[in-house]
């Protein structure tokens, strides 16, 4: 029902779904959201080049606990000294993998980056902060907690295999066009010169902007018409219930895709919204909404995406019902 | 011999392009409508960096010499070219066709009715209560200027509400009218316009005119603060109403 009034301007009356779609508005959000996030994504793709060119392998294994559950808590704990917004972590988090850091420690810390990343908790404060902003911090850092460590425990049951591309290769070092996010993309050293340190680099940042970009595109895309089109009223009677509550929070989050220190202002202006439905959006928005769906999906396969987002939004779910549901 | 020389240029295009929209976003103003003051700069230097990244892979790269079988298969070609034009034609095509402002439509879907007054003022800061203040004390025989957005902050204050009531005011807004209930919107832009939200005060008295949904005014009136559902709900008795330029900046940030 929501697309049955897709055109320009169509309005459709007060009991629709939609005030209808303005495709021009939805050029505008998708050039917006293009605009904001291909900064960062370049600054995770020059990151990734240094670390490309800088960083060996062997020191990076070196830094890493031995135990793979460590390695999970020490990435859940890096997420919180080293935020970094979803576009940017992509790059980063593939070079790493291709690095040979263990695929369930990488994801871990692309996953805790935005959810943990204590801007996110600042604005949380901020916004809420006529509205018991203590509470919803607790709230929205403990949840996201508990949600990352059981998403941590079913990365480390995963083979490297069942995660990841086949672009996206598990330890190696090697560079050749085959194992990056864009293998289609033939580099060919220009004869004569001898710049290896810097064609190394260049090769790293343009392999990885113009891959994982391709995939914010589209993730944009989506982001865009359903941020343009869908009415968010419609959410506002069943915000208060203490079942649809929380799924209207989940939902809301999926639909809007927006950034985890943006998050928290848009939801504080759903009054009717419960606590937990409120806190149920800003737990699954930043582990994986419409848009990152797509960026995640640059370097994992469907499958694996899919499992994480039904883990991620199912544990959501169930802690802010529990929530909802104490006396 | 075309296709390896297209595949060559392919990567140096499509950087250009993202870099030249940018630019253009940049030089002709309407980043405003698209970015929070905050990311602005951040797109000017991704364009400069995309730039350079372009020249550097003309000057370091050559077409490749042999392709590889793979790589010279019809569908490789297709798909890798199809790659390079989903990232090329889609952020063009937006750029040209984006407008200076969200419609009225999107204006339904994301405003939510009926809470407007009740809902803290959401900002990054304490300048807006800083703002109010400074308002409140200007001189009260003159009509002050405000922003919907000043009228919300003090909507939140019984004190603030109490010194304001009643104020001749002046807002540049732009006007709603849905079935009857005329509003003054502003767009509150965290990060970008896909995040903008509506933000209105009330309209009412002398409103006569020939006033288009979208179309940016400016109203003189009385500030008035009617509790409406036990909401308080910032309301305008109007005065005069007169067509104004777009502002500077069309969206407001906290």
């Amino acid at each position: 029902m929501f697309f049955a009034a897709a055109a320009f301007d169509l309005p459709t009356g007060p009991a629709s779904a939609s005030a209808g779609i303005s495709w021009p508005d939805v050029a505008l959000s998708f050039f917006a959201i293009v605009l904001e996030g291909a900064p960062f994504l370049l600054l995770g793709a020059i990151v990734s080049g240094l670390v490309d060119v800088f960083l060996p392998a062997n020191t990076i294994k070196n830094w890493l606990p031995k135990s793979k559950t460590q390695g999970i808590f020490a990435a859940i704990g890096a997420g919180l000294i080293f935020p970094l917004c979803e576009c940017g972590a992509m790059p980063i988090v593939q070079r790493l993998i291709r690095k040979g850091v263990p695929p369930a420690v990488a994801t871990m810390y692309m996953l805790a980056a935005p959810a943990l990343n204590p801007l996110a908790m600042f604005s949380t404060y901020l916004a809420f902060r006529n509205q018991d902003p203590l509470l919803m911090i607790v709230l929205r850092f403990g949840f996201s907690l508990v949600v990352l460590v059981f998403l941590g425990f079913w990365l480390l049951k995963l083979r490297p295999d069942q995660m990841l591309r086949a672009e996206t290769i598990t330890g190696s070092t090697k560079q050749t066009q085959e194992f990056s996010p864009n293998p289609g993309l033939v580099l060919t050293p220009r004869s004569g010169l001898s710049l290896g340190g810097l064609q190394q680099f260049t090769g790293a940042v343009i392999r990885d902007f113009t891959g994982v970009l391709l995939f914010l595109v589209i993730g944009a895309a989506v982001a865009a018409l359903f941020s343009t089109g869908f009415n968010r009223n419609l959410l506002m009677p069943v915000g208060h219930n203490i079942i649809l509550g929380p799924l209207a929070g989940i939902l809301l989050a999926q639909l809007l895709c927006l950034c985890s220190t943006t998050d928290a202002f848009i939801i504080a202006a759903f009054v009717p919204f419960s606590i937990p439905a409120k806190i149920a959006f800003l737990v699954a928005g930043p582990l994986i909404d419409l848009k990152l769906y797509w960026l995640y999906r640059s370097a994992f396969k469907p499958s694996f995406v899919h499992g994480l987002w039904v883990r991620a939004l199912a544990a959501t779910f169930i802690l802010t019902l529990l929530y909802s549901l104490q006396p | 011999m075309i296709a390896r020389q297209l595949s060559f240029f392919a990567p140096a295009a499509v950087m250009s392009a993202w870099a030249t929209v940018m630019l253009h976003s940049i030089a002709t103003g309407h980043i405003k409508q698209l970015l929070s003051p905050m990311f602005r700069n951040y797109v000017l230097v991704a364009a400069i960096v995309l730039i350079v990244l372009s020249a550097l892979y003309l000057f370091l790269y050559e077409p490749a010499r042999e392709t590889s079988a793979s790589a010279l298969a019809p569908g490789s070609c297709i798909r890798q070219l199809g790659r390079w034009l989903v990232l090329l034609i889609p952020v063009v095509a937006a750029s040209i066709l984006s407008p200076s402002s969200l419609s009225g439509s999107t204006l339904q879907n994301r405003q939510l009715d009926s809470t407007a007054g009740a809902i803290p003022m959401p900002t990054w800061n304490s300048a807006s209560q800083a703002n109010a203040k400074a308002i409140i004390d200007s001189d009260p025989n003159q009509a002050v200027p405000v922003e919907v957005t000043d009228l919300i902050t003090i909507s939140h204050t019984p004190a603030q509400i109490k010194a304001f009531d009643g104020r001749k005011v002046r807002v540049i807004g732009l006007f709603n009218n849905q079935g009857g209930n005329l509003k003054l919107v502003r767009w509150i832009m965290w990060c970008c316009a896909a995040d903008a939200q509506p933000w209105s005060v009330a309209l009412g008295g002398n409103t006569t005119g020939d006033w288009k949904n979208e179309q940016w005014l400016e109203v003189t009136g009385t500030a008035q603060f009617p509790s409406t559902l036990g909401h308080i709900i910032p309301h305008i008795e109007v005065d005069s109403i007169k067509p104004a330029q777009e502002p500077d900046e069309p969206f407001l940030s906290p």
